[in-house]
């Protein structure tokens, strides 16, 4: 584990639990483990959906299976972690953001758009308001953790 | 679907998250008790599979089978999934992925009782 320390300058400035500074590590695995819960959650709900009732709503269903994609895009990004990764976890957890926002907006606005539930739908209500919180946990990790980078280097 | 096994389950898994909670408060990595507990919670899972599955074939249980089938089986991979992340991560964070875990059982069991009794789709 310590080995990649010993070619490279020691660092002053390294976290105090001696580890870099990982996405996926640390209280990271928390995060991600929540995010694939999410992901397993929206992906077969979107499944089912899709595969047993389309037509009834095409658009929630649509949207189930786009958040279920950004839910695997996002956990994929922080267990991975790295310069593309962080990229791609960043426009995930927005996206995300946005789409809970947009949705819950619009599933509020006209229910009549939304004749069965996303994830997303008044804000994630029905799943404890995590979908609103998830995003926002996320973008703060990430900027947490590319602060501490910076501050290591 | 019973509900007496599953009073047992929720409240077994949201002992085994509030025992791991101490663990990761305590600093320490994930330990035997934790393995236990998540071990206990496995078990249930696997008995109420195996009483899910016996119901479903005795014409029991929800007009939706599918959505509930899927929830009796992927159910059953979050507590080992919790275990070897807490394998992995040697940290307090280890037990902090094992509360996040046994929280969704409890969350995943009150949602498949939903589904059983129809109150959601």
């Amino acid at each position: 584990m310590s080995e990649q320390s010993s070619s490279s300058p020691p660092t002053p400035s390294a976290p105090p639990d001696g580890r870099a500074a990982r996405t996926g590590s640390g209280p990271g695995r928390m995060l991600v483990a929540v995010y694939a819960i999410f992901a397993l959650a929206a992906g077969a709900r979107a499944g089912v959906q899709i595969a047993t009732r389309f037509d009834e709503a095409p658009v929630a269903y649509a949207l189930s299976a786009l958040a279920a994609v950004v839910y695997v895009l996002a956990t994929v990004a922080l267990a991975m972690d790295g310069r593309t990764s962080r990229r791609v976890a960043v426009a995930a957890c927005s996206v995300e953001l946005a789409g809970v926002l947009v949705v819950g907006t619009l599933s509020l606005a006209d229910p009549a758009a939304f004749p069965d539930a996303t994830v997303w739908s008044a804000f994630g209500r029905g799943y404890g308001f995590v979908p609103l919180v998830l995003p926002v946990v996320g973008l703060y990790w990430l900027w947490h953790v590319s602060r501490r980078d910076r501050r290591a280097a | 679907m019973t509900n007496a096994l599953a009073t047992v389950i929720i409240v077994v898994s949201l002992l085994a998250a509030a025992f791991s909670a101490v663990t990761a408060f305590r600093n320490r990595p994930m330990g035997w008790g934790d393995l236990v507990a998540l071990g206990v919670v496995e078990v249930l899972l696997i008995v109420q599979a195996v009483v899910g599955f016996a119901k479903l074939g005795g014409d029991e249980g929800p007009k939706d089978g599918a959505t509930f089938v899927g929830y009796l089986l992927a159910v059953l991979l979050i507590p080992a999934a919790g275990a070897g992340w807490g394998l992995l991560e040697r940290s307090r964070w280890g037990p902090g992925v094992i509360v996040v875990a046994c929280l969704a059982v409890a969350i995943m069991i009150v949602r498949m009782q939903q589904i059983w009794q129809g109150t959601v789709v």
